[in-house]
């Protein structure tokens, strides 16, 4: 399936709840409400052989936190980007770590940077972060790495 | 057989003999089986995607190549591919021959060091002095080229920043030509030798099922039988013009994966040599671009395998957002599916299998004062390091039996 293919087959299964921007032959960006991204997830899983979870970006914007799953087909150069966003201040999505393997520890290193919580995720420990940054979250815009040395006691350099 | 009350658990790491890099394992085994692991990975952290924003987009390539100690033309590049696929922008025909040379020089001495260590993990050190000898120079060869030995740093969005000195080129062809039959005879060896085959057939198996769940790239993935190479998949630089093929195994053991890894030395070899020869004229990058605001997704077939980038831009000259996934992130999980059930001895090998990312950039040969003029070459080098080893031992009163050579 090719990407336009990909897209029809979306709007026929999803309709409206999904929203689908063809960007290139290589890239598919769908945005998606997180509540139904197991639902997306297992369809795109069972429709395209060879799809895997290659990574997740969590990224703070003003409007929320983006939360964007990035699927690749196996043999193919698409790749399909599941785009949700989620509402601060406290984000939260639903779990993929039950859907595939590969979402445990992307979705542990979004929850340690971003404070972003996954519903349902068997294993919340830290996963990057140093200990002595447990409650601090580094990506936030509102983080700020002056006032966080002089938290734990380090002469800021900068 | 599976009695709870004689579980043990065995850690291994962070700091061990074996692991360059702070990692920290812990096996749950019962006897000799292991039943559960985990991996405790925050010990080098080092806040690049944030350092990133803060760098221009001509900066933050020279930034990446400090992720590894290895794969520094990866993650440029796969910065690179990240911003040319926002940009929309094909890069000019030299630029992207220069960059698949440079990126397959790195595969080369990639993979030369993960069969040297993983000859030295399982005890057989003449594959480690083999491998690792047969190493420096491609690394000599990279040297040359770009005149560093891991960080090149040529790649740039829309090209790359310097030409490559071609009068080298003679030099690198007659190190391919001996790395080529260097290569074919301890691929011989390995694929013949009893002793080898009894300790890797069979051992620390990933099927293709676990293999797609746990969504393994490179190498560990073409070992367990799936046909994925990015090089192939959605080519980038000058593979879409080149002769090679994808290599593949069917066992998913650590056998597979070292045939793997010794045959893609070959085709590396091939690649080389054909851009070498058909190295086109012309510009080697776009010059000066504008990054408008926007979104970009990069990928690079890196030694270990696929490497991913996501770009965001908002229209400065500095990245808003950029998400690097190494392969050896998604490999390492897989230690859970391979390595349960098996017996501790297997199990290090097994976690080398994938070679995740170790750094090995130190190295001097000649010493030489601020005016340029020769204190002390290799022999030298190695003398003074006796003496100072001689004087130690003195401080600590234990000479006698460390007497330094009177000649």
């Amino acid at each position: 399936m090719d990407a336009t293919a990909i897209q029809s087959r979306l709007r026929e299964e999803f309709g409206a709840r999904v929203g689908v921007a063809v960007r290139s032959a290589k890239r598919l960006y769908a945005s998606v409400d997180a509540a139904d991204l197991p639902e997306v997830v297992r369809w795109l899983r069972a429709s395209l052989p060879g799809c895997r979870l290659a990574t997740s970006t969590g990224i703070d914007l003003r409007e929320g936190i983006g939360l964007y799953h990035h699927f690749v087909v196996n043999g193919s150069p698409l790749v399909i980007t599941l785009k949700a966003l989620l509402a601060k201040p406290e984000p939260h999505a639903p779990t993929l770590a039950t859907e595939t393997a590969a979402a445990d520890w992307i979705e542990r290193e979004i929850h340690d940077l971003l404070g972003v919580r996954f519903d349902g995720h068997p294993d919340e420990r830290r996963l990057l972060k140093d200990a002595s940054m447990a409650g601090e979250l580094p990506l936030r815009r509102d983080f700020d790495p002056v006032q966080f040395k002089e938290r734990i006691g380090e002469r800021p350099e900068f | 057989m599976s009695d709870p009350s004689s579980r043990h658990v065995v850690q291994i790491g962070p700091f061990h003999p074996l692991l360059e890099e702070p990692v920290g394992f812990s096996l749950t085994v019962e006897g000799e089986r292991v039943v559960a692991i985990d991996a405790r990975m925050d010990y080098i952290h080092k806040g690049l995607e944030r350092l990133a924003q803060e760098r221009t987009y001509d900066m933050v390539p020279i930034l990446l190549e400090r992720i590894c100690g290895i794969c520094s033309v990866t993650h440029s590049v796969c910065f690179c591919n990240a911003v040319e696929d926002l940009l929309g922008v094909e890069i000019p025909p030299r630029a992207a021959y220069i960059r698949t040379i440079i990126g397959e020089l790195e595969r080369l001495h990639s993979h030369l060091l993960w069969v040297g260590l993983a000859g030295h993990f399982i005890g057989y050190n003449t594959v480690f002095m083999w491998a690792w000898k047969y190493r420096e120079p491609v690394c000599d060869a990279f040297e040359m080229l770009t005149g560093h030995r891991q960080n090149s740093a040529l790649p740039l969005v829309g090209g790359v920043r310097r030409d490559l000195p071609v009068e080298y080129f003679p030099v690198v062809r007659k190190t391919l030509d001996e790395l080529e039959g260097q290569t074919e005879r301890l691929t011989a060896a390995v694929l013949d030798d009893p002793v080898l085959a009894a300790r890797l057939k069979g051992v620390g198996v990933l099927s293709a099922e676990a293999a797609l769940d746990y969504g393994v790239v490179g190498p560990t993935a073409r070992a367990s039988g799936l046909a994925t190479d990015v090089r192939r998949d959605e080519p980038y630089a000058a593979y879409a013009e080149l002769d090679w093929k994808v290599v593949t195994q069917d066992g998913g053991d650590v056998f597979s994966k070292a045939v793997v890894r010794l045959l893609e030395i070959l085709e590396s070899i091939r690649i080389l040599r054909q851009c070498l020869d058909r190295l086109p004229a012309g510009a080697i990058n776009l010059g000066t671009l504008h990054v408008p605001r926007g979104e970009g997704i990069g990928r690079y077939e890196a030694p270990r395998g696929e490497d991913i980038h996501y770009v965001r831009s908002n229209g400065t000259n500095m990245p808003e957002r950029l998400k690097v996934r190494a392969p050896s992130y998604v490999n390492i999980p897989s230690f859970r599916s391979s390595c349960l059930g098996a017996p501790m001895a297997d199990v290090m090998i097994t976690l080398a299998a994938c070679d995740p990312c170790y750094s090995c950039t130190e190295r001097s040969l000649v010493l030489r004062d601020a005016a340029g003029a020769r204190l002390l070459a290799t022999p030298g080098l190695i003398e003074a390091s006796r003496q100072k080893t001689f004087e130690l031992a003195r401080a600590l009163g234990h000479a006698p039996d460390l007497e330094l050579d009177p000649a």
